[in-house]
């Protein structure tokens, strides 16, 4: 990971941030909110590898908690999307890097986020989670992220293809 | 399987997002309490502006959910409305009907009569140039003919026939009523007749020479026994005296204190009270004395004989010399109404 893809990782899970909390929640669709920051996460880690997808997890995860109107345990996100960062980056195989399989995993990688979030949070005792309404929530958080992934994921590797190119999206 | 420079960058991560979670466990004074309020106020700045960007974006949502949910809400609140309006209008109309038996009740109770509360249901057409009303209260409510029948003004007019479950009254106002009547504070009588029209009754001095002033008030005299018409219920106002004092016969014009064309609630008398109210029952505004002690009428003495003993001293000598006068007055009415 070099600087600049830390510099891009920094800008990249900053302005998801932003667009989720200002546009994206508000848009006021049925179930879940679209989840863009994982959409980025992974689109980041499938672009540059597990690494900068673990920085990136690191990143989004400490914005979205600290973001208003936050109000969540400073941490937990970040936890789950390292996780989903770095295994996003590990498990791909540069030879079926096809838009089907990396849509396939974004939106596996949400609903896994959404239930880990929720998982961790009532684990912690900080939020209360309403499990009725869980499968819900994954469904329709897995639904949107794979509506959103192919402008993210193309876009993502547009950025790391010209702004920072590295060697180690291969070696991992 | 990873490298060392992974595995080294992946645990400085999590240790440092494991931190934060600790840190943040011991609640809002904990040392991230700073470092939260400082990114909550950089994100929040960002936030501010990214928010007037895509203000045009929220906005349309808005519009468009808005939209959607219009015609609904729409549909929802002009069925609560009309609910709400129904209910108002009901509530006025109870309203009134709850005030005009409260007046009722008030009349009945502080003259001491016995009623049954009824509702006028039909009105005699006006071109028949009589003033007649349907009740419907009737024989099982205990209705007879030659009830009184008054309502939270005063006089309204007497029962005539009646059915089982409706009456039929004259009002007071028609042109074959006469009714016994006596001005409040002078205790003048005459006869109070209908003249056909509902504002207007032509009140007939006995005592020419008596005076009668413009604003003296009309209270029934009272028949024998009570019937047709019970003593003490205001019958209306004097607004015009006609002739001088000395001419054979005075005449005045009364307006009737019942409006006869809001008539709704009204009640008949179905006994009269033991003493005669006297002027109590009258409108406060209209007389001068509050509080007149009660006096027993001829008729009622006469009815209720063990009452006089109890009354006899408030009963002055020249009342009870007047009482076979009154009667001779009073008598007439129900012959000359009833013809």
């Amino acid at each position: 990971m070099t600087w600049r893809q830390a510099v891009v990782i920094g800008i990249t899970t900053f302005l998801a941030v932003i667009v989720q909390v200002t546009l994206l929640s508000r848009l006021g669709l049925p179930g879940a909110t679209p989840d863009l920051v994982v959409v980025t996460v992974v689109a980041i880690a499938l672009a540059m590898g597990p690494v900068p997808g673990a920085t990136a997890g690191f990143s989004a995860g400490i914005l979205i908690d600290l973001a208003p109107p936050a109000d969540t345990l400073l941490g937990v996100n970040a936890l789950v999307y390292i996780a989903v960062g770095f295994i996003t980056g590990f498990v791909i195989d540069p030879r079926d890097r096809t838009v089907p399989i990396m849509i396939g995993i974004v939106g596996l990688a949400t609903a896994a986020s959404t239930l880990a979030v929720a998982a961790l949070d009532s684990l912690m005792g900080a939020t209360r989670v309403s499990w009725e309404d869980m499968p819900t929530m994954v469904l329709t958080s897995a639904l949107y992220a794979v509506a959103m992934a192919p402008l993210v994921i193309v876009g993502m590797a547009w950025v790391a293809r010209r702004v920072a190119p590295d060697v180690s999206v291969l070696t991992g | 399987m990873l490298s060392r420079r992974t595995r080294i960058v992946l645990s400085v991560l999590v240790v440092a997002s494991l931190t934060f979670v600790i840190l943040d466990l011991r609640g809002g004074q904990g040392p991230l309490s700073g470092v939260r309020s400082v990114a909550a106020n950089v994100l929040g700045f960002a936030e501010r502006i990214a928010a007037t960007v895509f203000s045009p974006v929220t906005g349309a949502t808005e519009w468009w959910s808005t939209m959607r949910d219009q015609s609904a809400q729409i549909q929802a609140l002009t069925a609560e409305n009309e609910v709400l309006r129904a209910e108002a209008e009901t509530f006025a109309n109870d309203r009134a009907r709850v005030m005009a038996l409260d007046e009722v009740l008030g009349i009945a109770g502080v003259g001491g009569y016995r009623i049954v509360p009824a509702e006028v249901i039909a009105v005699g057409p006006a071109q028949d140039f009589s003033w007649t009303i349907t009740i419907d209260a009737g024989k099982s409510d205990g209705i007879e003919p030659d009830m009184t029948v008054i309502n939270g003004q005063g006089l309204v007019g007497r029962v005539v026939k009646t059915t089982s479950n409706t009456s039929t009254v004259v009002l007071v106002v028609d042109s074959s009523s006469a009714v016994g009547g006596r001005v409040a504070g002078t205790e003048e009588i005459g006869i109070v007749s209908g003249t056909g029209r509902q504002d207007s009754l032509s009140f007939q001095l006995l005592d020419p020479a008596a005076d009668l002033r413009v604003g003296d008030a009309l209270v029934t005299f009272g028949s024998k026994g009570g019937r047709p018409y019970a003593p003490g219920l205001p019958i209306g106002e004097v607004i015009e005296v006609g002739g001088t004092p000395g001419q054979l016969t005075r005449v005045a014009t009364v307006r009737p204190f019942i409006d006869v064309s809001t008539l709704s609630i009204v009640a008949v008398v179905t006994r009269p009270p033991r003493v005669d109210p006297r002027d109590s029952v009258l409108p406060r505004t209209g007389i001068s004395d509050p509080s007149p002690s009660p006096v027993p009428l001829g008729s009622g003495a006469s009815e209720d004989p063990g009452d006089t003993g109890t009354t006899d001293g408030a009963s002055p000598v020249p009342s009870a010399s007047a009482a076979p006068e009154r009667e001779t007055a009073a008598t007439p009415e129900p012959s000359e109404s009833g013809g």
